[in-house]
């Protein structure tokens, strides 16, 4: 009889010294929520995938040494929602999200982007996307919205580039998905194509995921471009129209954009590929952080390392950066720390900026890397510094 | 316009499977756009991933197209003896069940077949890739192969009669469900030759069943549901009118060309150019 109450004494004991030390951790360490709506299935799944498994772990070493904030540690818990790359979808996500009390979003996508601007605003809820959409995501009206990844804005950096090192380029056709981020990717490279002397000799328009792109690519070839600006085209639609614009016997230059390289090359065909021009595409790792990633990849997942996984690195680290030099989780006061902070990551410095361009500094700017397609694979090219002024 | 009619000839191919059944047993498959795109994965997976040949793929991906269709008829279709509404319920189904295997197992990465004949060549000023041509000729020469097979041998002339009169058919000897499971094998080695085709000129991914479907059915319907002829002159009215609309519009507007024609037809004559009532 002693020994059962002494047992059940005991067993109190622990159960309580337990409930303790739940309770203590969780003073300890706090929590706040990141909800990503990215594409985990359909077409677009493969950046989503990519973006999941990278975002994972920068949250695995942000949180081993936490965000401190006064005598509270903090963590980052990233939850992932799938928008299937569809703007209905991502709505329902991110109303769902905000419901649950999400005050930190990552959005993938403009189309899945900008149609939530406007309630993650009027909530309060600090939005980063990884998106074209220009003003009608990054302006004066949209404080909380950050574009953590370059998208048009690359044209900035990219068609400068283009003037010094290709002198054979004078004539620029652009080719874009039918939707928001084809209409802006459009709008911004042929601003800028003619900007820097460039004509603009063509503007063409497809449906995202069509069969057939020779239709489109006939359209193109019959401009005789220099240069074919793929713009917003992503995925297998980039492989298809490669591959109908070099059946059809155009040998000028390409130039496009996040591109899983590989794939890529498989679905165009080697030979259609050589000499693809990839902005923002960083072939092989360079520096000790880029190669850190690599390895991480390649031992945890096996090849082929997607680059698009350098795109979705630093991002999280710039926002755990803001949160600390805010010393704040509150999302209105962590916005203004984003658009101070200065963050060394795997493009050397990044810094939220282009307040001439969009009235607020809430696009990051940083070098531009470019590769090329050589003998069936990508090549690191150039590395693009950004623009001055903008 | 040469485009055009490669591209309407492959959807020709996959549309002649859903009007064989349809005409048959009056069921509308939905499984075939998937029949298109699991044979399209089994090419690649047998002739580019395990790094067999595509010749040697190519009877592998019938067989498994064959299989599945079969399994289909017989647990699904069977079941609920052949109703239109109701296999039309159940086939939408399967489809994404379907394709959701294929999303959990091949990735959603698209992969390419090679083309069995690869270089271009200029007709007439038009360059063509080989590959659109061989792909156009393999098309041309089965869909022969279906039309006197349909009509000069003892099983095609045993699905005709089960097509015309069921009861007849099965007062003259023949039994019209080893009829049924051979519909489906036929149609699904359109489909899985179609899937060889599209993959060879189009890349493979788990979505690409979803529009030849869609335009197999337009082809379908325009042609009329159940005829041979008709798809076949349906299919390359699509993937010309497709093409030139593409070409000089824009490819926003091939589609609502496409469902105008089809609007079009189903109001002038709803049971299409050489249909019958179902």
């Amino acid at each position: 009889m002693t020994i059962a109450r002494r047992t059940f004494v005991a067993l109190g004991s622990a159960g309580l010294a337990a409930g303790m030390g739940v309770r203590v951790s969780r003073a300890a360490d706090k929590t706040v929520v990141l909800g990503c709506s990215i594409p985990l299935s359909g077409p677009a799944a493969p950046t989503g995938i990519t973006t999941q498994r990278t975002v994972e772990h920068a949250m695995e070493l942000i949180n081993a040494k936490g965000i401190q904030i006064g005598p509270d540690r903090y963590t980052i818990v990233a939850q992932f929602y799938d928008n299937k790359y569809v703007p209905a979808e991502a709505v329902t996500v991110v109303e769902k999200m905000m419901a649950d009390g999400v005050r930190y979003l990552f959005s993938s996508g403009s189309g899945n982007s900008v149609p939530v601007v406007e309630k993650t605003t009027a909530a309060k809820v600090l939005q980063m996307s990884g998106a074209s959409g220009k003003n009608h995501l990054t302006a004066p009206q949209f404080p909380y919205s950050f574009r953590v990844q370059p998208c048009n804005e690359t044209a900035f950096a990219v068609y400068p580039w283009l003037k010094t090192t290709y002198s054979d380029i004078k004539r620029v056709a652009h080719m874009n998905p039918s939707d928001e981020a084809g209409y802006t990717e459009s709008e911004d490279r042929r601003m800028l194509a003619k900007q820097y002397g460039f004509t603009n000799v063509g503007n063409e328009y497809f449906k995202r995921g069509s069969t057939d792109m020779y239709p489109v690519a006939t359209r193109l070839v019959g401009f005789t471009p220099d240069l074919i600006d793929f713009g917003g085209t992503i995925g297998r639609d980039q492989g298809l129209a490669v591959k109908a614009l070099r059946e059809l016997g155009y040998k000028g230059h390409i130039l496009l954009g996040y591109s899983d390289a590989k794939s890529f090359v498989d679905i165009a065909g080697p030979d259609a590929a050589e000499g693809t021009l990839l902005f923002d595409t960083l072939a092989d790792p360079e520096t000790p952080e880029q190669k850190a990633l690599y390895d991480w990849w390649i031992a945890k997942y096996g090849p082929p390392f997607p680059s698009y996984a350098f795109l979705m690195w630093d991002w999280p680290f710039i926002l755990a950066a803001a949160i600390q030099n805010a010393q704040s989780v509150d999302p209105v006061v962590v916005s203004e720390a984003m658009r101070t902070t200065v963050y060394h990551g795997i493009f050397g410095e990044e810094r939220f900026g282009m307040k001439a361009v969009y009235g607020l500094d809430s696009s990051l700017t940083r070098q531009i890397p470019m590769a090329i397609i050589k003998g069936g694979k990508p090549a690191n090219l150039a590395t693009i510094d950004w623009p001055t002024g903008v | 316009m040469l485009s055009g009619l490669v591209t309407g000839l492959i959807y020709m191919l996959i549309a002649l499977g859903v009007t064989l059944l349809f005409g048959i047993m009056r069921v509308v498959n939905f499984v075939h756009g998937e029949l298109v795109m699991l044979s399209a994965f089994a090419i690649w997976f047998i002739g580019v991933n395990e790094g067999l040949t595509i010749w040697v793929a190519l009877p592998v991906a019938i067989a498994v197209a064959a299989g599945i269709a079969v399994a289909c008829q017989k647990l699904l279709f069977k079941p609920l003896q052949y109703d239109i509404l109701n296999c039309f319920i159940v086939g939408i189904g399967a489809s994404f069940a379907i394709r959701s295997a294929a999303w959990a197992i091949f990735g959603p990465e698209p992969q390419a077949i090679p083309a069995m004949l690869p270089g271009v060549i200029k007709l007439g000023g038009v360059f063509m890739a080989k590959q659109r041509l061989l792909a156009a000729g393999v098309c041309v020469v089965l869909a022969i192969a279906l039309y006197l097979f349909l009509h000069f041998t003892r099983p095609g002339k045993a699905m005709r009669a089960v097509e015309q009169d069921r009861e007849a058919a099965l007062l003259m000897g023949i039994n019209p469900e080893s009829v049924y499971v051979s519909a489906f094998i036929i149609s699904a080695a359109l489909a899985a030759v179609g899937g060889a085709m599209l993959g060879s000129v189009f890349g493979v991914d788990p979505e690409m069943g979803s529009e030849p479907l869609l335009k197999s059915f337009i082809i379908v319907q325009i042609g009329g549901m159940g005829s041979i002829a008709g798809t076949v002159i349906a299919g390359l009215f699509i993937g010309v009118a497709d093409s030139l609309t593409g070409t000089l519009l824009g490819g926003e507007l091939a589609f609502i060309i496409d469902f105008a024609i089809l609007m079009l037809i189903l109001i002038i004559r709803p049971r299409g150019l050489f249909g019958y009532d179902v």
